[in-house]
């Protein structure tokens, strides 16, 4: 079960993945698709964090951390280019 | 009322002291991911420019090969902690999934250094622009941690070879392994806002 979630993780991290280059390559990067491709990045780094880092079903504490560290960054990345 | 919560262990993976350092990692990075944010608001033109010198594909290829190096440590780790195998068959099978990874690693590194190479060829250093400071900063930086996490995981290798990870004694190994996902967690975000977003 846990081997089988670590996959579709891992399939979740390479589809946002393309998604985010293809909007680079083909030059699709507009103001909209920032803020999608923000939220797209959060979602991957929480993903590393609880099913790679191992954190999901750890004390709050440690999971809070770094997953206030994603979200502050990215808000202030957002800041930075709105 | 209780029955639906989950249980929480108490400590992360790993030597509590590897979070101390994933905590001061994701601090440094953190202050030069907003300074490449608020340096690019404050001269969107150039960095927009310079972008487009640099190799999406390379960056790209990069976080392919990291995000799928961090599942083959996940499985790695898997094997020693969570199968019903023999210490001597979950050892075998961890290392499997380690050298899978260091060689990744290792995938990494070249194709950093052929974009190295490619950018120092055309005479770009990190005097040329600010744009250039940030991306020589933060990808040579991370480069540094990538060759770390490498040296790390091949020693943790060598330690599988010897059979010295078992069920009840894996903390090295998951100490390693978060290493190497903060590697990655780090790319994640330095891919989007430095290769991709304009």
């Amino acid at each position: 079960m846990i081997n089988k979630k670590v996959e579709i993780v891992w399939i979740i991290l390479i589809f946002f993945t393309i998604f985010a280059y293809l909007l680079g390559k083909l030059e699709l990067i507009n103001t909209l698709l920032v803020g999608v491709l923000l939220v797209t990045t959060f979602i991957k780094g929480q993903l590393v964090i609880d099913y790679f880092m191992g954190l999901k079903n750890v004390s709050y504490k440690y999971r809070f951390i770094p997953t206030l560290w994603l979200t502050l960054i990215l808000s202030l990345v957002a800041a930075a280019y709105y | 009322m209780q029955s639906n919560q989950v249980s929480r262990e108490p400590y992360p993976p790993g030597d509590f002291a590897i979070w101390i350092v994933i905590y001061v990692e994701l601090i440094t990075f953190g202050l030069l991911f907003v300074g490449y944010a608020f340096s690019r608001r404050a001269d969107v033109l150039t960095f927009n420019n310079s972008q487009l010198i640099i190799n999406k594909t390379s960056g790209f290829i990069d976080t392919l090969i990291l995000i799928t190096s961090s599942y083959f440590i996940v499985k790695a780790v898997h094997a020693i902690k969570s199968s019903n195998f023999s210490l001597q068959k979950a050892n075998q099978i961890a290392s499997k999934w380690l050298l899978a990874a260091i060689a990744f690693g290792g995938m990494f590194l070249v194709n950093k250094l052929l974009e190295f190479s490619d950018i120092f060829g055309q005479g770009i250093t990190l005097s040329t622009n600010k744009f250039f400071m940030f991306y020589l900063l933060l990808t040579m930086f991370h480069f540094m941690h990538v060759t770390l996490g490498t040296v790390i995981l091949f020693n943790i290798f060598k330690k599988t070879k010897k059979d010295g990870y078992s069920k009840e004694d894996h903390r090295g190994l998951e100490t390693g392994a978060v290493y190497w996902h903060l590697v990655d967690l780090l790319w994640i975000v330095l891919f989007p806002l430095v290769y991709i977003i304009r």
